[in-house]
């Protein structure tokens, strides 16, 4: 037997408030939850069998719900899927040599909400409309060369510049829209992680971490940037736990 | 995702479960090697590795041809190099049935190598 860690949590002095929340969710496999407190933080636990952890669905998307419902209530910072560690007195000294470290991140990630934002394209009327407005002949060939002397060597180059350039230029259009996202976060104080370019059609896959009151406030921002550039989709979810905000390499 | 996560969107979910399932779809991307495919695995990682530095250098190579840094002569050549490494490419590909989605390699947290 072993025990399954979901999340770690800012108690503070309220232990009954999660003792009575903890009463009321099961644990994957449905097991009972338990915290193992250390001064202000607790772990929120349950037993599993060792080698009973599998990562399907059902266990994920369970381990998930738990999370979910404990943030509701505290701050929280979720652990990897599949924390298994052997005792409660392990747990006890994970939580005592790293006290310091989580607690700052909980204070970092306090009143704060993670929101996702994706932007989709249609990629090829994307590269049209680049093209179109670039001031760059991309069709045009390498130089002008005679007929006589164009070879399949030269038209190979030709099309690969082409391709070269048209990333160039999708690369250039998509920085342009993290700047722009970019200066409405900068009115939440957020902090933010972007990755460019993630699929043909996912031009971006923004994850930022802002204060719980800014809520509304940045779905009427993606409903702006979304009136600048209609032919993009932007998708804003969320509140999510701090998934991807948690700094901290457990000793 | 459940409907209430998400906040905005102006297209319809089936697009969305669509494109969300393009992102998490990386079954081919992670690098499997166990006994009985330690072949295919190491070939699969070598060929991954190979295509990576290719890509590189013809990236590099396309931005000194758009640099005018080249002669008539040298992009000749350099277009008949950059072909040919592609064709041979193509045909390590065949003779290890890998695909293009197969040379990649997920590197979880930090997405995909290409």
């Amino acid at each position: 037997m072993g025990i399954i860690i979901y999340c770690i949590l800012l108690v503070k002095r309220d232990t009954e408030k999660l003792n009575s929340l903890l009463n009321d969710i099961k644990g994957i496999s449905n097991t009972d939850l338990f915290a193992i407190s250390s001064n202000e933080i607790a772990v929120v636990v349950s037993d599993i069998e060792k080698h009973g952890l599998t990562a399907d669905r059902s266990n994920t998307l369970k381990y998930a719900s738990v999370v979910e419902q404990i943030f509701q209530q505290f701050a929280l910072l979720p652990m990897r899927f599949g924390s298994v560690i052997e005792s409660r007195e392990m747990v006890t000294k994970l939580l005592e040599r790293n006290y310091i470290e989580i607690l700052q991140n909980l204070y970092k990630v306090e009143s704060k909400y993670e929101f996702g934002l994706k932007v989709f394209c249609d990629s090829g009327k994307l590269k049209e409309e680049l093209i179109e407005k670039s001031s760059d002949n991309i069709q045009a060939p390498v130089k002008t060369v005679p007929e006589i002397k164009r070879s399949v060597f030269r038209d190979y180059v030709d099309k690969k510049l082409r391709e070269h350039k048209l990333e160039e230029l999708m690369l250039a259009y998509v920085d342009q829209v993290i700047s722009k996202i970019t200066t409405y976060l900068s009115m939440f104080n957020s902090v933010n992680k972007f990755r460019k370019m993630v699929t043909e059609t996912t031009i971006l896959d923004a994850i930022f971490l802002i204060d719980k009151d800014h809520k509304s406030a940045i779905i009427h921002a993606v409903d702006d940037l979304q009136g600048q550039y209609p032919t993009l989709n932007f998708i804003l979810t969320g509140p999510w736990p701090p998934y991807n905000f948690v700094e901290i390499t457990l000793k | 995702m459940s409907e209430n996560k998400i906040l905005y969107n102006t297209g319809s979910l089936d697009e969305l479960s669509e494109e969300i399932g393009k992102l998490t779809s990386n079954d081919e991307s992670k690098l499997k090697l166990t006994p009985d495919n330690a072949d295919s695995g190491l070939a699969k990682l070598v060929l991954t590795l190979v295509e990576l530095i290719r890509k590189l250098v013809e990236k590099q190579a396309m931005r000194r041809v758009d640099g005018g840094l080249l002669t008539d002569e040298e992009i000749e050549r350099l277009g008949e190099t950059l072909m040919k490494l592609e064709m041979k490419m193509e045909e390590l590909k065949e003779h290890f049935h890998l695909t293009d989605r197969d040379l990649n390699i997920n590197l979880g947290p930090l997405g995909d190598l290409m």
